[in-house]
């Protein structure tokens, strides 16, 4: 376990900019589970997660020196890892993801709903521990292209407000929320069509 | 409002961020349409169920395995810290030169051009260092404070953007 005072962001800093062998086990201990849980989400197997992992804290002790500390370490490392994880998406074959304009809610020309909406809050919340609908939700999110995936991960799975999704993505603020929306409503449907299927059966 | 509207605004309402007259305007729809309030239910179910996703675990063997590659690229790092330092330093002077490179030559990507003369016309120190080259090619080295505006510049770009299109 490394040393206590390597708890304080500024110490860390300092002496990953000195190539502390300590730091670098600090650093690790206290980022490794985020990293690897946001990569996840974003690279979706396993071996690529690793991979980008092993970047991500290369980048973050190698550009230690450069961190101007204008923003929070840990958005910092967030960014850095989203930046690697894209990046390797880039460079590999697309993975298949849904078109989310099949999943917006329909409307008629004056602007009312097209299709009758049922009310299955209820029902879930019944659901609520079912490990089905969880692995249903997290396939849903898989089918999300990055450009929504990424926004929905930080927002929702790590719980950050929409400044820091904002400032971490190098968005506007009313980008992060649209993006949320649009991926929300897609969520919702993808729900919809699930507990309807259910019920045919 | 409409149907259309109200869906538009749902996560305003949700927040509580939404203005009075559209407050006002969502309540009365709201109100009296089935759908919409059915919508609204389910939409708010959604978040909170989204909420609740946790992110998956990393495997033990998976966090030994990487542990060991990071404390020995660390170890490596400190031997060869002013090595990579210079690499550190030419790899900012090459993408900034790539940046001004793709300036000059109008092959920014859409975005990055809108973000880059925002921050030329708001900065005097590279407005004016933009201007002086106007066109032509830019003096080496770039002068060390545009040089630092123009990587940070780099650093803040949205993620998944390349600065120059084609």
């Amino acid at each position: 376990m490394a040393s206590e005072r390597l708890l304080d962001d500024n110490v860390l800093l300092e002496e990953l900019r000195v190539g502390n062998p300590e730091a670098v086990e600090a650093l690790f201990d206290r980022f490794h589970g985020k990293i690897y849980g946001l990569a996840m989400s974003i690279v979706k197997n396993e071996s690529d997660a690793e991979e980008a992992v092993q970047d991500v804290f290369m980048t973050v002790v190698r550009k230690a020196h450069t961190f101007k500390g204008n923003s929070a370490l840990y958005s910092w490392i967030y960014r850095i890892c989203v930046n690697t994880c894209l990046m390797r998406l880039r460079g590999k074959r697309r993975h298949e993801t849904v078109s989310i304009e099949e999943f917006m809610p329909m409307f008629t020309e004056d602007g009312m709903h097209a299709s009758p909406i049922d009310d299955w809050s209820k029902e879930v919340e019944r659901k609520a521990l079912d490990k089905e609908l969880g692995r249903m939700i997290r396939k849903s999110t898989e089918n999300l292209s990055e450009k929504y995936r990424v926004v929905f991960v930080l927002s929702d799975v790590e719980g950050l407000s929409n400044e820091e999704t904002a400032k971490i993505l190098g968005l506007t603020v009313p980008a992060v929320k649209s993006r949320l929306h649009r991926a929300r409503l897609y969520m919702r449907e993808q729900l919809s069509r699930y507990l309807s299927e259910g019920k045919s059966h | 409002m409409n149907c259309k509207e109200l869906v538009y605004l749902l996560e305003d309402y949700l927040e509580g961020t939404m203005e009075e007259h559209l407050m006002r305007d969502f309540s009365a729809h709201i109100e009296k349409c089935e759908p919409c309030k059915n919508f609204l239910k389910t939409y708010d179910t959604t978040r909170i169920l989204c909420r609740k996703m946790k992110p998956e675990e990393i495997p033990a063997e998976v966090r030994t395995r990487l542990k060991e590659f990071v404390m020995e690229k660390g170890r490596e790092y400190r031997k060869d810290i002013e090595k990579y330092r210079e690499r550190a330093v030419c790899e900012r002077r090459e993408q900034v030169a790539a940046l001004i490179g793709a300036y000059v030559s109008h092959r920014l990507s859409p975005n990055t051009s809108a973000l880059f003369e925002a921050h030329r016309d708001r900065c005097p120190k590279c407005g004016a260092f933009l201007r002086s080259i106007n066109g032509g090619e830019a003096p080496s080295p770039v002068p060390l404070e545009v040089e630092e505006h123009l990587a940070e510049f780099l650093e803040t770009l949205p993620l998944g953007e390349s600065p120059a299109s084609g």
